[in-house]
């Protein structure tokens, strides 16, 4: 049997296995009795499950007591700043971002937009454990749900926050790979609104994933043969959900999804300084773009929220991971590829380079990525295990979000995945040889 | 108060109350256990008004999915136009969501089997066990499919009843009508009906939100407002329905309540006015019914109580009209289902094609009166209470398909369980009041014997 995997980020799990309806009924009771009732926003990405999963979602939010505006298809990061608008509690986002299609999940979003925080999703999970939810009588259950549309809206506020004329002056040609997800609905709209010239592949929210959905170099060659066969200026690969930004450069270059960060951040510092957040499994090179633009860099534990909460209370100047998740505060502090495009575009724009000269003098660290899958009843003696070792060693480690090492020449992050049952093991160094050998180093250290 | 159990899972389906027993998990896994039974097919799915009944549905709809099930959704209607759909869409399936009579609070699902019939006894234990063993059919995300919603499911229910019984013949006065559709599923669909047959139609209580405006079974006196209203607009008849509309109860031109027996009886008039042979009654409807048989010479054949042995009698004696006495009219050239819908538009073309009134039709049957009680009874007493009754009467010709069914000298009675509350249920009936009322007093006394002992 496949995991259910129940954590900060949700609840995560595969469709006809762990991920059956009546665990999408009773969180979403959990979460309507968690914000005792209200108006719930509902959205989802352009799985095959989708139905499924919302009918059973708008089922235990209307048993629960709430008011259910259904957003239909949709990017999670509209539903985000739909919260606002329409005045809603809270909203549930139906994606595995950026898992396979068989995968599905709920993402909970609270009042400000923002994911719940990890005491948030405690005291939610602690009500879905105890499954005592609350039960609006026949007088107070709603008796029909509201559709809104949040995609508009968030055009909009694209269109407000960015430079919309430099770009439409550029008439740039920009080549987008939606992966069929809900960004279809929204990236080549958009595009085209603001004057770029756009070859839109994948873009059928019908289809099925034509890849995996998510922005790896790996899943982008088809964006990179569109990128030089149509002479683009900068190819964009989605996730199924319009978090997670993979970008191409027009030589057809794939870049490394740790990438989309650091060339958000040098494109950002140039224009404003400020801190910048982002997690402890993310590439050192935003530390040294980050100096050489006189600005710092906070460090917060894996997760979205952890991020999204730092940058407003440090008035961070731009948020986002490793993984290809970027958030622009003006537009909301959460990871928004739409909104990483619009950056991106200003930036290409505003400096009259192309992305390949943007990205060439960025720093040019290894990262090397690696997971070893574990049961999930051994997942924490493995890490324990990594950690007793250590202190024989006598090697000081940061607990911040699982376990991560200061080694001379590199740094090392082990944890376990959020969302699969695995450990994830980052390691990065100057050289390609040094994190090799820092890989090797930490393998050899957990004796799975 | 003593709490009253407010869950009942049964062959007839499962029905509950909103904010307490009835919720989203265990519809949904009732509905996987369905799916499992038909075996990922088409399902047909329709609710009545009330106000859980897009939490209910969305349930239901999980549920079907999960379980690989394609499924059309047809919207707010009444329960036989889910079952007439059901044979349209030749679908394995169908799933309404109703709790037809019972009070707003109360909801439920009743599983229709791919022939538009509900799952007679057998059928609804094998889904029951599914349900119980929690074993369902779980496709992978792939697999599963968009609702297909389907709109007009009620105007080809319209024009199947206009094809086989056609307008009403051309009068230069139509007949007037007053349609008390309770609010309830059949709001909307039937007005047009009666419009399309050429009636004058007076319509109240057709706002499909979920709020009763009476109680929902069309008895004699849930219907003063009716009554009052057919008095008032000098109209020819009322029509009551229930909250699902298979159920319809007739009020005469004088604004009175002829009982819901005589439905079944006048709809049985014009069929077999037109056309004979057999007739399928359940075993506690009236004996009027046995007289209109007689008329024409046509055999009664009488089921156990409930739709589907009613349906399933029918289709064994190839009956050409059937239903119960709770004004349940079965008329298979159209609908093989309990239909509100088909009732009226048999009973006005009666009334159109004889030219009489409802007073005078009803009074060309020897009277009979028929009681129908609740006396309220914990459930464990009432074997007891019917092992009493079968031995106190054992002289008499006793009938145990369905409770205890006794034939006396002078009228007969019926005494059985409920399965949906504490009760026992009496029915009897007698050339008058007074000889029927003294039967009725008679078992009130044995049931208070037999829980107080």
């Amino acid at each position: 049997m496949k995991p259910l995997k129940i954590g900060i980020t949700g609840v995560r799990g595969i469709v006809g296995e762990t991920f059956t309806p009546e665990v999408a009924v009773e969180f979403s009771q959990a979460f309507g009795t968690y914000l005792d009732g209200g108006r719930i926003l509902v959205c989802r990405d352009t799985r095959p499950s989708g139905p499924m999963v919302r009918a059973a979602v708008i089922a235990g939010l209307l048993a629960a007591g709430c008011e259910v505006i259904d957003l239909g298809i949709s990017p999670t990061p509209s539903l985000q700043l739909a919260v606002a608008r329409l005045k809603a509690d809270g909203g549930i986002a139906i994606t595995a971002g950026h898992n396979p299609s068989q995968w599905s999940a709920l993402k909970f979003v609270r009042g400000d937009g923002l994911y719940l925080n990890s005491v948030q999703a405690e005291e939610l999970l602690d009500i879905f454990h105890q499954g005592e939810f609350a039960k609006a009588g026949w007088d107070r259950i709603h008796p029909a749900i509201e559709y809104q549309d949040a995609i508009g809206h968030h055009i909009e506020l694209l269109n407000r926050v960015f430079d919309v004329s430099a770009i439409k002056d550029r008439r740039l040609k920009v080549a987008v790979d939606c992966c069929n997800g809900a960004c279809s609905l929204l990236t080549p709209r958009w595009l085209e609104e603001i004057g770029c010239e756009v070859l839109a592949i994948n873009d059928d929210p019908k289809a099925a994933f034509p890849h995996a959905p998510e922005p790896k170099p790996e899943n982008m060659a088809q964006l990179s043969a569109l990128v030089k066969a149509g002479h683009a200026d900068i190819g964009f690969a989605h996730d199924a959900d319009g978090e997670r930004l993979g970008v191409v450069t027009e030589l057809g270059q794939a870049l490394s999804e740790e990438w989309t960060l650091a060339l958000a951040t040098r494109i950002r510092l140039e224009e404003k300084s400020g801190a910048v957040v982002t997690n402890v499994s993310t590439s050192g090179a935003i530390e040294r773009i980050a100096s050489a633009h006189g600005s710092t860099v906070v460090r917060t534990p894996v997760g979205q929220t952890f991020i999204s909460e730092a940058m407003i209370e440090l008035n961070g100047v731009l948020g986002g991971e490793g993984s290809g998740g970027v958030a622009v505060p003006e537009l909301h502090s959460t990871h928004d590829s739409a909104g990483a495009i619009g950056l991106i575009l200003e930036g290409l724009a505003r400096s009259g380079s192309p992305v390949s000269k943007l990205v060439a003098d960025l720093p040019q660290l290894t990262m090397l990525k690696h997971n070893v899958p574990v049961e999930p009843n051994r997942l924490y003696s493995v890490l324990q295990a990594f950690r007793l070792t250590l202190e024989r060693e006598q090697l000081p480690y940061d607990l911040t979000d699982g376990v991560r090492v200061e080694l001379p020449k590199g740094w090392v992050h082990v944890r376990a995945s959020n969302t699969e049952s695995m450990i994830r093991l980052i390691v990065e160094a100057d050289e390609p040889a040094s994190a090799h050998h820092l890989l090797d180093w930490t393998r050899d250290r957990l004796s799975n | 108060m003593r709490a009253i159990p407010t869950l009942k899972i049964s062959i007839s389906g499962v029905r509950g109350v909103i904010g307490d027993s009835l919720t989203p998990g265990l519809l949904t896994r009732f509905a996987q256990a369905f799916g499992t039974y038909i075996g990922q097919g088409t399902v047909v799915i329709g609710r009545d008004p009330r106000t859980s009944g897009q939490m209910v549905k969305q349930a239901v709809i999980a549920g079907l999915l999960s379980s690989g099930c394609r499924v059309i959704d047809i919207g707010m209607c009444p329960v036989p136009t889910v079952q007439l759909l059901v044979r349209h869409h030749m679908a394995q399936g169908g799933i309404a969501i109703t709790a037809s009579h019972n009070p707003a609070e109360w909801n439920a699902l009743k599983f229709i089997g791919g022939d538009g019939l509900f799952l007679n006894s057998g059928k609804a234990r094998e889904m029951l066990d599914i349900y119980h063993q929690g074993e369902y059919t779980r496709v992978a995300g792939a697999e599963m499919r968009e609702v297909e919603r389907v709109s007009g499911a009620t105007d080809l229910h319209i024009q199947k009843i206009l094809e086989v019984l056609g307008p009403l013949p051309k009068k230069e006065k139509p007949l007037r009508v007053v349609l008390d559709a309770c609010n309830g599923a059949g709001s909307l669909v039937g007005p047009r009906l009666l419009e399309q047959l050429g009636a004058e139609v007076i319509p109240i209580n057709v706002t499909p939100n979920g709020l009763f405006p009476r109680p929902a079974e069309p008895l004699a006196e849930n219907l003063g407002v009716l009554c009052a209203t057919v008095k008032e607009h000098q109209a020819d008849l009322g029509f009551a329905q229930d909250m699902d509309a298979d159920r319809l109860a007739i009020v005469s031109e004088q604004g009175i309540p002829i009982g819901e027996d005589y439905t079944l009886v006048l709809a049985s008039l014009q069929v077999l006015g037109k056309e004979l042979g057999p007739v399928v009654a359940n075993l506690s409807s009236s004996s009027v019914l046995q007289e209109v048989a007689n008329r024409f010479a046509c055999p009664l054949f009488l089921t156990k109580i409930g739709e589907v042995n009613v349906t399933e009698g029918m289709q064994k004696e190839g009956a050409i009209i059937g239903g119960e006495g709770n004004g349940g009219v079965i008329y298979p050239r159209i609908n093989f289902a309990r239909d509100s819908l088909v009732g009226m538009a048999l009973v006005l073309h009666l009334l159109a094609e004889t030219g009489k009134s409802v007073t005078d039709l009803v009074n060309s049957f020897p009277s009979f009166h028929l009681i129908k009680e609740k006396l309220p009874c914990p459930s464990s007493k009432i074997p007891a209470v019917l092992r009493t009754i079968r031995t106190e009467y054992a002289a008499c010709p006793l009938d145990l398909r369905d409770g205890v069914k006794v034939t006396l000298p002078d009228g007969w009675f019926l005494v059985r369980g409920s399965n949906t509350e504490p009760i026992v249920r009496v029915i009897a009936e007698a050339k008058n009041e007074t000889t029927a009322r003294q039967i009725v007093a008679g078992i009130y006394g044995q049931v208070q014997a037999c829980i107080n002992s």
